[in-house]
Order: C-alpha cells, then structure tokens, then sequence
C-alpha cells in the first residue's frame, strides 16, 4: 500500500517543466474549439507539434528519436494533458503491438512518419453486425498475388477521417473456428476503394463507417500470421481492458480507465465551483444548503469508489458512476447544466452538459460494459459460460 | 491543490501485510464457523473465540509497544477487522481495538491494560452521555466511555446493562445517563478524541463490512454454480451472474477504498479526512445491496434460517447501522469540500491539509 505523493528527482522534474511549458504553448482555445467542431478525440496538427519536443510515443527509446520517458513521468505527461483538456495522442495505444508483430518493411514506412506526428492510426475492430463480438468480423481479405484484397466494412471507426492507417482485423478462413480465421493489418486508408462516411455521436464525437471495396494492399501491410490475427490483438485488447493489471500503481501501464473517468472530474470540479460561486436570491450559495452539500459528498464519494476499482472491475463502475452521476449534477444545477460550452450563462465550459452525453457512449465504446460483466462473472467469480438460447 | 496532482496508487498488501491478514484468516476459518457464530446468538458474543483473537493481536497491534500493545499499524487492525467481517465472528473486536487506541491517547495505562488483557472491556458510546442509548457492545461491559457537558467521560456502572436483543445480533444495550463519571479529558481536545475514535470505529467497520459483504458474494456464487433451473446451472443466466459481478465490482472497489482511507489515517492523517467517511458509506451501501443480492440469487432457501448467507445479511446492516446514518457520512464530505479554499475545486486528489473540523 502507498499513497504518498511521487517525489520527482531533478532530472524528472526538469522534463515535467519542460512537459507544462510545452503544453501551456501548444494548447489554447483554439486548439480546443476545434476539436470540439470536429468532435475529435485527436488532432493531428497538434500531434505533429507535440512530436517536435519528441512527446509523441513518449516511451519510445532515445535510439529511435524517441523520448524513453519512464511510467511516471508518462504518468505526468498524461495529467498535464488531461488538466488541460488537451487531444489524445492515440498512436502509441496502437503502434505497440503493429511495431512487435509487422514486417521490417512496414516499420521503415511508418515509424519516421510516426516520429514527426505525420501519421495518425486508428482502430478497425468493431462491425455493424457484431457490435461488441469484435471476433465476428466478417471484413474479408483474399490473398491475390503478393497483395491482399479487402472487401467489408467497419463502423465506429473513431478518427478514420483524419487517419492515415487502421488497425485493422478482417476474417481470412470464413471456415475456421471463430477466433481462428482472424488476420490483422496496419491497413493503409489512403488507398482507391475505400470510402468513409460520418457518423455523429449525441456525445459529440464524430466516428464512422469506413467500407472496403476491393480495395488492394501489399503483403508487407500484414501483422503477425494469417489467420493469428487473434493473437496480434489480444495484446491491445488485453490493455484497453485493463486486464492483466493488479493495480494502478505508477510500476503498472496507465490504464484507458483513467481517461474514461476524467469528464465526470471536469464536470465534478465545475459543480462544486459553481456550488461555492453562485449567489442565489437570499444571498446565500448553493453549498450552503445541507442538500446541496450532502449530494455533491455521495458524488464525490462515488468517484473516488470509481477511482479505487482496479482492472475490469473499474471499467464497469467507472461507466456506471459516470452514468448516473453525470445526471445528478444536471438534476442538481437545473437547466443552466443543460447550455452548451459558450452559451450564455453555461456552467464553466460546459463539461457538465458534455458529460451527461459523453457517458452514454462511455457505457458502450471499446466493448460495452455487459461484456465486461461477463468476463467478470467467468474469470473473476468462476461462474458458468452464459447460455445463449440453448435451455431446455 | 492539485487533482492532477502525481500520487502513487497502490492499493497491494506488503508482505508482513499479507501474513497478518492471512493468519487471521486462518484462525477465524477454524475459529468462527457458522455453527460457532449461531451458538453466540443472540448476545454475538464467544469468550473463547474473544480470548483467542485478542491473543493473536487483535487489540494490541493498535497500541504502541511503549503503552504496552504489539506496535503494528492502523492498517493492520484494519486487516484484521476485514477477517472478523468475513465470518461475523461474535467478538467486540472494533470497539475494544478502538477504545484502546483512545486510551492511549487520553494517557489511562491502568484502563487502557484492562482492555488488552479482556479483563475490563470498555465500551465507547456514539451520542452524548446525557441521554439515554444504545451503544455497541455495552452489554459486555461495566464501563462506558463519552462525552457530555464536561468532556470526555468514563461512566462506570454497578453492572453490565441488559442486552437489547437485535437483528445484527449484536451485544447492544440501553445505557442510562446514570452511574459514576470519572473525566478523562476536557476541553476542545475531549471532542477531537472522541470524534477520532468514531472516525476509527467506522474505518474498522467499513473494513469488516467489505469482509461480510465478500463472504455472502462467495455463498451466493458456490449457490449460483451448483443450482439448476430447467435443465442449465442458474450462474449462466445473465440476469444472476450480473447481479453477481456487480457485486464483485462494489466489493473490488470498496476494498481499495477502506484502505486507502485507512493508510492515509495512519500515514498523512488529515491530509483527506473526507476518505474515512467515504469508505464507511461506501462499504455500508455496498453491504446492504451485496447482502440482498446474495440472499435473493438462492431465492426461498436464501430466505431460510439455516442458509449461512442469512447471517451475512442480517449483520450487514446489524454492524452497519451502528454508527448512525451514511447520509450523514456524504454530507460531511460536502463539508469537507465546501471548506476547501476556491483554488482547491477537487473531488479529493489533494494532499493540502484542512482544518481539522469538529468531526476530527
């Protein structure tokens, strides 16, 4: 057990200077108010600029042109992003297991361009039919000569349009078992025959539907073996699930949990500023009423419960905290909750309003928390594999 | 103060941490069986199982070796209460381990050995002594410890009070205003004691509630593998395994809660005094929802008397409800929050002490 505050040596805290300069520079309004018109989670411009002080893939080595951050001060990285609102970097999510399971030749074509924050990758897991049963994909790929042959589509492939390659998995053996017909690729999308479509979120994300019509790839785009595709992405997978991962001490990978979390902080912090600020008929505050002061304790409460739930566990009840929170705070502030960032009279930048969306998206992307349930109530608790419509 | 502020996080057991929780295990598996806890009914008191426990430690590692204790931690009574929860073992655990950590800071060695040894237990009264209440594990006890008017007080009667028999169990008794008093301390520093001990008291409980509320999950899930309903075992039908993970989830995270509060009250106390209000609500809901969810997957023989799981859910709210309302727990971190200066906005990432308020 520890909980004590991370004591920085000089050489650390001479980099986290240099991260809050960087980032005070780089992130402003703006840079903000684009992302929120484009609804994007990234922002390439902003990538590129970060890559210049080498804090793009800030873990990879000095020898690659790289930064070899350690976990903390990766760890102060993301907080400095996080306080500020800042773009996702998502490439270092992804590049990892492309780096570890694709050719020699794949490396040379996109990790210079990774380096300068010229390339953006995205994930192609999930498709209409199958939704969270990401090992149902039905996106074909044929072997024709040297090259392979895409046919399919993907949807919610959130950053698809501004990104340059996709993580993607497609089924190469219709015959085999489920998992075991599975192929990966770094896919190129600049590439004839691919078409993307928006799709806009009530969250405000704009995400897609990326279709594939005979759309052509080199051999050299293929990650791992065919038909192994299962194994290139449990690896990935294993992380965005936070499985694996005993604790969040800073010795342990930063878990996506954490970034699940932060709106409803945001939001938090809002509430409780515009409980102390606010001046009502009567001169009195918002927090000077018991009620007031009792539900904003049982949320705080039930985030820093959030906080303390580790792995899978943490996925579910950071989604469902989120859920049910984000709406007591509307119900708590009334309609002014409700206006939009800039609006006349909106809370603060509105992190209330967006968060009470953002949640619902929350309970579902990156595999909905019933699936999580499930790998609970198997892996945690040893019960049964579910039936699915075979009882007698 | 700063919520992005880099803390570490981790919520692992050290490995002197790991044989005390284990060891207590240990004993309380062999020690505190169902039919051992059934016997106790309805007093929830064992002498035997209380001797055998105080002798592990289960009082003294709170107390400093100087004031005559083993000179563990906060943290390892915390462990150690976890266990007594885990098999509602019939002992005043809690509030003797409190007592005498309140004892050492009042400087009373003479009452203070009584409670090590068992041969003077004491009991701590919530409310003010100038009304009549019920106060956990009195009925053990001649001696009572609270507050009035004067400070802090040790009222001292001619003989045990009568058990006030109840759901929990527990040895709960009416103490009347009346007896002789002793001041043991006055001044401002009488209510910090004695809101301190609380404070302890709920720790410790949370503590045992996330224990109790993990044994019940595990009766329900042994229930939910081995019973079938029209030809499947029940634990594959989502509609019981959710309900069952969702209890997993609420003990996985309480867990870490209660010690991380519990750290930070041994460690960098006052730092976040909102967490020991936050872990004891927390652990209370928890144990209310994962005790009825544990009841309600073995339906009518969860119901019954002789279903172990209904000794879990009686105590869940038995122990839980002793300390008062967990409404009052959210509104004191409201306190704690509105107290904090405007820079520090925060849901609790700071490490900025506070005014110690009037709870603590």
């Amino acid at each position: 057990m520890d909980f004590s505050p991370v004591q920085l040596n000089a050489q650390q805290q001479s980099v986290r200077d240099e991260i809050v300069a960087v980032l005070d520079d780089l992130v402003d309004d703006e840079l903000l108010d684009r992302m929120h018109r484009n609804g994007d989670v990234s922002d390439n411009e902003f990538v590129r600029k970060l890559a210049k002080h080498r804090l793009s893939l800030p873990r990879w080595p000095v020898e690659r042109g790289g930064r070899a951050l350690d976990e903390t001060l990766v760890r102060v990285l993301e907080n400095e992003l996080d306080r500020r609102r800042a773009p996702r970097d998502i490439n270092s999510n992804i590049w990892g297991a492309a780096e570890q399971h694709g050719s020699p030749e794949l490396h040379d074509e996109v990790r210079p361009k990774l380096l300068r924050g010229e390339a953006r990758l995205c994930l192609g897991y999930t498709e209409s039919e199958s939704g969270s049963d990401i090992a149902g994909a039905k996106l074909r790929a044929v072997k024709d000569g040297d090259d392979w042959v895409l046919n399919g589509s993907k949807i919610f492939t959130t950053g698809a349009e501004a990104a340059d390659y996709v993580f993607l998995l497609t089924r190469t053996d219709p015959d085999a078992p489920k998992h075991r017909g599975l192929t990966m690729f770094l896919a190129p999308l600049k590439t004839p025959g691919v078409e993307i479509q928006a799709i806009r979120t009530f969250g405000g994300e704009r995400t897609n539907a990326v279709y594939f019509t005979d759309v052509r790839i080199a051999d050299r785009y293929r990650l791992g073996a065919v038909n192994d595709g299962w194994t290139v992405l449990r690896g990935p997978l294993d992380k965005e699930h936070d499985f694996g991962q005993k604790s969040h001490s800073l010795k342990e990978p930063f878990g996506m949990w954490v970034i699940r979390r932060s709106p409803l902080e945001h939001a938090f912090e809002d509430a409780l500023k515009w409980a102390k600020e606010t001046v009502l008929e009567d001169g009195s505050r918002p927090i000077d009423d018991p009620v007031v002061r009792t539900r904003l304790g049982r949320i705080a409460t039930d985030i820093e419960f959030a906080l303390c739930t580790d792995g899978p566990l943490g996925r579910v009840a950071a989604a469902d905290v989120m859920t049910a929170a984000s709406a007591e705070l509307v119900d708590l502030i009334g309609p002014r909750a409700l206006l939009p960032k800039g609006a006349p009279g909106a809370i603060e930048r509105g992190d209330i309003e967006y968060a009470h969306r953002f949640a619902q998206g929350n309970a579902t992307y990156m595999g909905t928390v019933e699936v999580f349930r499930q790998m609970i109530a198997q892996h945690v608790l040893g019960l049964p594999r579910p039936h699915m419509g075979r009882a007698k | 103060m700063d919520r992005f502020e880099l803390r570490h996080n981790d919520f692992s057991l050290d490995e002197e941490q790991e044989a005390i929780s284990s060891a207590a295990r240990a004993l309380l598996r062999n020690e505190s069986p169902p039919r051992v806890v059934r016997a106790a009914e309805p007093m929830g008191y064992d002498a035997h199982l209380w001797t055998q426990l105080r002798d592990f430690g289960a009082v003294s590692i709170g107390v400093p070796a100087r004031s005559g204790g083993a000179g563990g931690s906060f943290i390892d009574l915390m462990l150690v209460a976890e266990q007594v929860g885990a098999f509602t073992a019939p002992v005043p655990m809690i509030s003797q381990a409190v007592v005498a950590r309140l004892l050492v800071e009042t400087g009373q060695p003479e009452l203070l050995a009584g409670v090590l040894s068992g041969e003077r237990p004491i009991a701590l009264a919530p409310d003010s002594l100038d009304r009549p209440q019920l106060v956990p594990d009195a009925a053990l006890v001649r001696d009572i410890i609270g507050l009035d008017r004067n400070g802090l007080m040790l009222l001292s009667l001619s003989e045990a009070p009568a058990h006030a028999p109840n759901q929990g169990n527990t040895p709960l008794a009416w103490v009347e205003p009346k007896g002789d008093r002793r001041l043991l301390v006055d001044g401002e520093r009488a209510a910090q004691l004695h809101a301190q001990a609380l404070t302890e008291w709920r720790l410790l409980m949370a503590a045992a509630l996330v224990g109790l509320t993990d044994s019940a999950l595990w009766s329900g899930v042994e229930f939910a593998k081995t019973r079938e309903t029209m030809g499947v075992s029940i634990g594959s039908l989502q509609g019981v395994s959710f309900q069952l993970a969702d209890v997993a989830i609420a003990v996985g995270g309480a867990r870490n809660l209660v010690r991380k509060a519990a750290w930070m009250h041994e460690h960098m106390r006052g730092v976040r005094p909102e967490l020991a209000a936050m872990a004891f609500a927390t652990a209370n809901r928890v144990a209310t929802e994962g005790c009825y969810t544990a009841v309600h997957v073995q339906g009518g023989l969860g119901f019954t008397v002789e279903a172990d799981v209904s000794l879990f859910f009686l105590r869940a709210k038995g122990w839980g409800a002793l300390m008062g309302d967990p409404a009052r727990e959210y509104e004191h971190v409201g306190d704690v929050l509105a107290a904090r200066g405007r820079d520090d906005l925060t849901c609790g990432h700071t490490r900025q002490p506070i005014a110690v308020g009037a709870r603590e």
